[in-house]
């Protein structure tokens, strides 16, 4: 087939200008246009924040306290295994195996089943939503239902959630549940009513030993840029690419 | 028929009536997806970026219920065991971690918290030997301290080294 160099040309635009239209029409139904670089209503505006936890490993001494907090803010089930934080125990034993668990998680202590003389070295390690800045959570989402705020916080519609499970098995931290009662996927939002008030996070503010600390990345002089600046820290999985804002003091290599 | 002859020419001046027929049904399908999309899509969905706006301030509203010390006694109501708890070694724990969560009792007195617990089991959640616990941090072998009693009957939980 021979076609000329004007007819290709004709063709080519009108390609060209429909494919163009075709996005722009898509586009200005996804995004609502005007308010890109708007705040919800009300006195918090998140274009001020982008906020981040430190979590001291070195200073947890594994008591649950934040889990239990954290069911009773966010009114978690305690009837059920699941929790949006929880302390992991780990003990790594003489013969080199490595011991992971966290009863009930961590919500009623731990009790010592293994003699101390057997265990090489023991820790706890706090677990939350790290709140990445990549998140595969929010990418698997089929409607929509799980964001990443402008300050750096990945929530979820629980109106808009259907329910599927996918961000569920999305995520490579084991950070989300199901929530029987909303019967929506569920996670920490990082106390996002109550950060967006001035105040801390549940967990930070039942943590006894300060291990957990919350803070805004933006301000230089925040509980949380005094540790990143001054320790030496680590993300978990960061191999993963998925930017965690979940900072870990004393993180050993044996933590998943 | 020469090979140089634009095939398209032809084509081109009059749209073969069964083309005609089908690119009329995609304008009406697409037209209708616009139409149903616009009922079925919420106003604020898009607001921000690929989710529905009104849900971050529907979080946000979610109910408080942790006051945080401050509220307790800074300048309220418990102003002496504040200021006792406040320069004791205990000041890092705050007064809900044992309390319970008390913002409803803030707002109003006549809602009391559950009493805090204070039985052995409780002070044993940070302070009873674990092999996992930082080797500083001050811990009891539960078997051969205290001889079985409440904590509280030796240790003022407020200010924990004197009565």
């Amino acid at each position: 087939m021979e076609i000329s160099r004007r007819e290709f040309t004709k063709i080519g635009c009108r390609v060209i200008i429909g494919a163009a239209a075709g996005t722009a029409v898509i586009e200005s139904l996804v995004t609502n246009g005007s308010a890109a670089g708007e705040s919800p209503k009300g006195e918090y505006d998140w274009n001020e924040h982008y906020w981040g936890f430190v979590v001291d490993t070195k200073k947890c001494i594994g008591c649950g306290r934040c889990a239990n907090a954290c069911k009773l803010e966010n009114k978690v089930p305690f009837d059920e295994p699941v929790y949006r934080t929880w302390v992991e125990r780990y003990r790594v034993l003489r013969g080199g195996e490595v011991k992971i668990d966290s009863p009930n998680g961590s919500i009623d202590g731990f009790t010592d089943d293994i003699p101390a003389e057997d265990i090489k070295k023991a820790f706890y390690v706090p677990k939350i939503c790290n709140h990445c800045d990549n998140p595969p959570c929010v990418q698997v989402c089929p409607v929509g239902a799980t964001y990443e705020t402008k300050d750096g916080v990945v929530l979820v519609d629980y109106d808009y959630c259907i329910g599927c499970r996918y961000c569920i098995q999305g995520c490579p931290y084991g950070a989300r549940y199901f929530n029987t009662e909303k019967r929506t996927a569920d996670k920490c939002t990082w106390c996002y009513h109550r950060i967006t008030k001035g105040l801390l996070p549940a967990c930070v503010q039942a943590c006894p030993v300060g291990a957990r600390k919350f803070g805004d990345l933006k301000d230089p002089d925040s509980a949380v840029n005094k540790i990143l600046d001054e320790e030496r820290i680590n993300v978990l999985k960061p191999d993963l690419g998925t930017k965690p804002k979940v900072y870990y003091v004393g993180l050993d290599r044996e933590v998943r | 028929m020469n090979g140089r002859e634009p095939l398209l020419l032809n084509g081109e001046k009059i749209m073969q009536p069964h083309l005609k027929r089908a690119f009329t049904l995609l304008a009406l399908v697409i037209i209708a997806f616009i139409f149903v999309r616009s009922l079925v899509v919420p106003q604020s969905f898009g607001q921000y970026g690929w989710y529905r706006g009104d849900s971050v301030n529907e979080i946000k509203n979610f109910q408080v219920e942790y006051a945080g010390s401050a509220a307790c006694g800074e300048e309220n109501c418990h102003k002496t065991i504040y200021s006792v708890w406040a320069k004791d070694r205990h000041k890092t724990v705050n007064c809900e971690t044992c309390h319970g969560p008390s913002e409803e009792h803030v707002g109003n007195v006549r809602i009391m918290p559950p009493p805090a617990n204070d039985s052995r089991d409780y002070c044993g959640l940070c302070h009873f030997k674990r092999a996992a616990r930082p080797a500083n941090f001050p811990q009891i072998d539960p078997e051969t301290h205290g001889e079985n009693l409440k904590c509280t009957y030796c240790h003022n939980p407020h200010k924990p080294w004197f009565i």
